[in-house]
């Protein structure tokens, strides 16, 4: 192993990296993976964080991965399992809530109870955006084309012929959903204010916008094109945690071949001759390859790993401007019982599937406004879930384990610093949920608070940003990561990116490391 | 020449009255038909207390598209285009002050002050719009093409677009398609790093729009200023006697060309048989046939006011309603009896400083708290202002001596969450006051009369509906070949025999009459 020389070393050992090493092995070529962290899948990673209590610490649920990976790489029988995440339940200050389920009939009553017009609206919406997610979805597995080249304005012209064969109502509704707000888009269709301000939130998750923001419809889509075996808009958990995801593809990449290798951190990528020849580790150790693929993201790529004056300032710039900064923070919680929700009391169903602090786009746009300004949000958006309800394996008997991702919370902090807040950040979290819960303060037996600094020191997130990077549309297709490099080649031959940052972009979908691998693949170079 | 018949263009601004002189140049003898007794819509000059008189509505011209000068022969009527140096000047509450010239490197001399960084960059900055917009403006110039049924002849000119963008720097090119998307606050801070200069930029970003600096598109609002602009970042363009002259200048040469006006008269609906638009029925019910009705008026006022919505499916009555148009600007024109006196105007000549436009709003948050106060329905209590002083460049608009002040007010949403604009206009008229008195003082000792007009009079009065001074807000949903809505955005609506040529169909807003001319030319096509 070490010492030998490589076709590809792979850097950073996240889901993306994992299966472009995997595709590249069963290609036939000889692949090294070197992760910096004792343990693999980057993001997508379950850690015993507690004695007895395991938690997927980052990444939570599943929706994205790409079917046709977990088909190509055959991913079940490596141990993939995902189990079911039953809708999403939002408790409301008024003892009110909504509850959203699988269960269509029981959803339809559900939003009826609210308003019959909404009802009717929610079926139509839900076509709607299937229609939408179908016509993006190619794009899903689509290089992104050169706009500037004969050769990629002719690639994309078969998109343009699709869309104009769209009926005009899903034309129209196609160009808002990628230019305008999620609440401006919902508006359209609801009157229900927390209903608007729930589904609104699937606009806003890992961006550094407001649900009022143009732009955030598409983030709605981003989520809505979720997929487990073909069902829409289906999310789920990973039996064992998102870091079964990761153990899944590496046993499938260890299958075709690929070496992997754990606390294997790399300290700069080796340029010769404006050519990548291998990764120099930390120790002083030098692996020597062909090709290298970093699954970083571009400010870590470029910045860091490239050695000064190999890059051109030009590119440098583009890099620098690329926006990362992360919005979100992370609080996980080993519990000693359920919480009991004021507004529905008991260990209800309605705890099994995502519980949702989004009571009204006010509230929604408030916690944006604290951000903007620098500081958390005083009131902030919460996505809950309580895994070791479908999956007691997480924790011991009777207890649990609940996760709670948290928006908005500002990697540049205008006063103080995240080291001094953090404490501050976890109370707020945990006095707001127990404003639903109240039962909460009393039955916490350990708290986790990972602020965006947290995350981007032990998980390599820069500014914390859980894409590795904003999806906002000047951050997509041909401009994801930057203009003129949205496919997977950077300006130093023989260097590649694969990573979240890399077009289609952030989620646990494995699309990026996919594409990448078979860019590669086609490339003669190398 | 063209056969007998007649066009009837609804409402006389100055894309109405663009359209109808083209129109009457090639030959049609167009009707024009004005609700108010002056022409000009939004762009007119009118006596807001005796014996002053200011741009009452927009202060200041799109820039208005030169080409339209020659081909009308508006300069013939004594029309004269004031280009006022420095193009804006912004008072900063510490006494200092960022000022914009026609000249970049002028420019940068003066940015020197704030961050020699920032005053090495701007020229870059300058030279990279200037590039961008000169590919943009042929958009400007061009009907968007039809999503369905793309004819060669309406894609040429996008060709010609196309080819503009790969002749520029590849870098370049990739911006344009960058930057549209963008918030202005990202773009501004990506070139600059004084927080006054940013929120210069962000003016330009947000003017008109209900949105703030950081709400992502308002780049492209910049880029279509700046395009229509000649690449300027802040292109400042006044009309000697106000914008008035230059609508009278448009409305004389489509008299001249054979067109007819009629002002006072206001058309109440629109005749349609058997799916197509025929005439007007006006106000006293007077029927007015014609072979085509060319409407200046908003989107919505066209469609749902003045069409009887019948004659709209469903889906498309849906989507029009949709059609974001409720405005967040107001207006304050102030009658001052001598030239205030901005504490950052030391020792200079303020003749010198103030000719063009004054932007108040110091620093980027200033302008988003703002924006975020309209957001939830209230009145901004620090609104972004930009004024001009008219009467420095033209004295002939006040008594000797005296000045008019037009202040242009955002963050004023069209729908409060409390109270109602009529009760609240002494209230607004006060917040805009302490503004300005914040860098002007000693201006209220000034004020010898004033008018307000909120988002409610610009409806009620100007018939701006929503109080959108653009007829719809400039979002990348609504611009281009959606504008006003996807299959509408070619100065066509769902119905023969009716043309849209205002300001809620590509390019958009701004006292520019590009809509008008580009409406013209579709109209001329139909019905040669």
């Amino acid at each position: 192993m070490p010492g030998s020389t490589y076709d590809v070393v792979i850097v950073g050992g996240g889901h993306n990296g994992l299966v472009c090493a995997a595709y590249l092995a069963r290609a036939g070529r000889k692949v090294l993976v070197l992760e910096r962290r004792h343990v693999l899948g980057g993001a997508a990673v379950t850690e015993e964080v507690f004695p007895g209590f395991r938690f997927s610490v980052c990444s939570y649920v599943v929706s994205l991965l790409r079917p046709e990976i977990i088909r190509e790489l055959d991913l079940p029988r490596h141990g993939l399992e995902i189990l079911p995440l039953d809708g999403t339940f939002t408790p409301m200050p008024g003892g009110d809530y909504l509850w959203r389920m699988d269960d269509h009939a029981r959803t339809r009553r559900e939003i009826y109870r609210h308003s019959p017009v909404d009802a009717e609206a929610y079926d139509e919406y839900a076509r709607a955006m299937a229609d939408m997610a179908r016509f993006v979805k190619p794009v899903l597995n689509m290089v992104p084309p050169d706009p500037l080249s004969v050769t990629g304005v002719a690639r994309l012209l078969p998109m343009v012929q699709r869309f104009r064969a769209l009926p005009r109502s899903q034309q129209h509704n196609l160009i808002q959903l990628m230019t305008m707000s999620a609440v401006d888009l919902l508006d359209q269709w609801f009157e229900t204010d927390v209903l608007k301000a729930t589904m609104s939130a699937s606009g806003i998750i890992g961006t550094f916008l407001g649900v009022r923001s143009p732009g955030t419809a598409y983030v709605l889509l981003h989520h809505y094109m979720g997929e487990i075996d073909g069902a829409f808009r289906a999310w789920g958990i990973p039996k064992g945690g998102t870091g079964a995801i990761s153990e899944s593809i590496a046993a499938a990449a260890r299958e075709a071949g690929v070496d992997i290798r754990t606390e294997a951190p790399v300290e700069q990528f080796m340029v010769r001759e404006g050519r990548a020849v291998g990764v120099a580790l930390s120790g002083g150790e030098e692996v020597k390859a062909r090709t290298v693929v970093s699954c970083l993201d571009p400010h870590r790529t470029f910045l860091r790993m490239v050695e000064k004056g190999v890059l051109d300032d030009g590119f440098l710039g583009e890099v620098r401007r690329y926006k990362l900064r992360g919005s979100s923070g992370k609080v996980n919680l080993a519990l000693d019982a359920l919480p009991d929700f004021k507004s529905l009391p008991g260990a209800g169903p309605h705890l099994r599937g995502a519980i949702s602090i989004s009571p009204s786009v006010e509230y929604m746009e408030r916690a944006y406004d604290d951000a903007k300004y620098g500081s958390f949000s005083r009131r902030p958006y919460v996505d809950i879930v309580i895994p070791s309800l479908s999956d007691p394996s997480l924790a011991p008997p009777g207890k649990h384990v609940l996760s709670c991702f948290v928006q908005y919370a500002p990697y540049h902090l205008r006063e103080g610093t995240w080291d001094e807040k953090r404490e501050a950040f976890g109370d707020t979290v945990v006095s707001t949920l127990c404003e639903h819960a109240p039962n909460l303060k009393d039955i916490i037996l350990h708290r986790q608070v990972l602020t965006p600094l947290d995350l981007e020191r032990e998980w390599g997130l820069t500014e914390g940003n859980i894409f590795q990077g904003e999806l906002s549309l000047e951050q997509l297709f041909f401009l994801r990561p930057v203009p003129g490099w949205a496919r997977y080649r950077t300006p130093v031959r023989g260097l590649w990116m694969c990573g979240s940052a890399t077009h289609p972009g952030g989620g646990i979908m494995g699309a990026p490391g996919r594409l990448a691998a078979l860019e590669m693949l086609k490339d003669g170079r190398w | 020449m063209v056969s007998d018949g007649r066009v009837v263009v609804v409402g006389g601004g100055h894309n109405g009255l663009v359209a109808a002189a083209l129109l009457a140049k090639a030959g049609l003898r167009p009707l024009v038909l004005e609700r108010r007794e002056t022409l000009g819509g939004a762009a007119v000059t009118e006596e807001f207390h005796p014996g002053y008189r200011c741009s009452t509505v927009a202060h200041t011209a799109g820039p208005f598209r030169a080409s339209l000068v020659q081909e009308l022969g508006l300069g013939g009527d004594g029309l004269a285009f004031i280009s006022p140096e420095p193009r804006v000047f912004a008072p900063l509450p510490d006494g200092r002050s960022v000022r914009l010239w026609g000249n970049a490197e002028r420019s940068a001399g003066d940015i020197h002050r704030l961050s020699p960084r920032d005053a090495e960059r701007y020229p870059a900055m300058a030279r990279a719009l200037a590039a961008v917009a000169r590919v943009l403006a042929k958009a400007l110039a061009a009907t968007p093409p039809d999503v369905d049924h793309p004819r060669p002849r309406d894609l040429w000119p996008f060709l010609d677009v196309g080819l503009g963008l790969r002749r520029l720097d590849k870098g370049d090119a990739l911006a344009l398609m960058r930057w549209a998307p963008m918030a202005v606050a990202d773009f501004a801070a990506e070139w600059f790093e004084a927080e006054p200069l940013r929120a210069l930029v962000c003016g330009r970003g947000v003017f008109g729009c209900f949105a703030g600096p950081w709400s992502a598109g308002t780049t492209a609002n910049l880029l279509l200023q700046a395009a229509a602009g000649g690449g300027d970042l802040v292109p400042t363009v006044l009309v000697r006697g106000g914008l008035g002259a230059l609508t009278r200048a448009l409305g004389d040469s489509a008299q001249r060309h054979g067109a007819e006006v009629r002002t006072g008269t206001e058309v109440e609906r629109f005749l349609a048989e058997n799916g197509t638009v025929t005439g007007v029925v006006l106000a006293g019910g007077e029927e007015i046939r014609a072979r085509a009705v060319v409407s200046g008026l908003d989107p919505h006022r066209t469609f749902l006011r003045l069409l009887d919505p019948a004659l709209l499916d469903p889906d498309e009555l849906r989507r029009i309603r949709n059609y974001r148009i409720q405005g967040a600007c107001a207006k304050v024109n102030l009658a001052l009896s001598a030239l205030p006196a901005f504490a950052a105007v030391k020792d200079e000549d303020p003749r010198a400083l103030l000719g063009g436009r004054i932007h108040v709003g110091p620093d980027v948050d200033s302008i988003e708290r703002a924006f975020d106060e309209a957001k939830y329905g209230g009145i901004a209590r620090q609104p972004f202002l930009e004024a001009t002083l008219p009467s420095l460049t033209d004295p002939s608009l006040v008594p000797p001596g005296a000045h008019a002040m037009s202040v242009h007010v955002q963050y004023t949403p069209y729908r409060l969450a409390q109270g109602d604009w009529p009760s609240r206009r002494a209230e607004l008229l006060g917040i805009v006051l302490d503004r300005l008195e914040e860098y002007a003082p000693g201006l209220r000792g000034l004020v010898v009369g004033s008018q307000v007009l909120t988002p409610h009079d610009l409806e009620a009065t100007y018939g701006l509906t929503g109080g959108h001074p653009y007829h719809g807000e400039h979002a990348l949903d609504q611009l281009f070949f959606t504008r006003p809505l996807l299959g509408w955005g070619r100065y066509r609506g769902p119905l023969p025999g009716l043309y849209l040529c205002g300001a809620g169909t590509h390019p958009g807003g701004g006292v520019t009459g590009a809509p008008g001319a580009n409406a013209a030319r579709e109209v001329l096509r139909d019905l040669r």
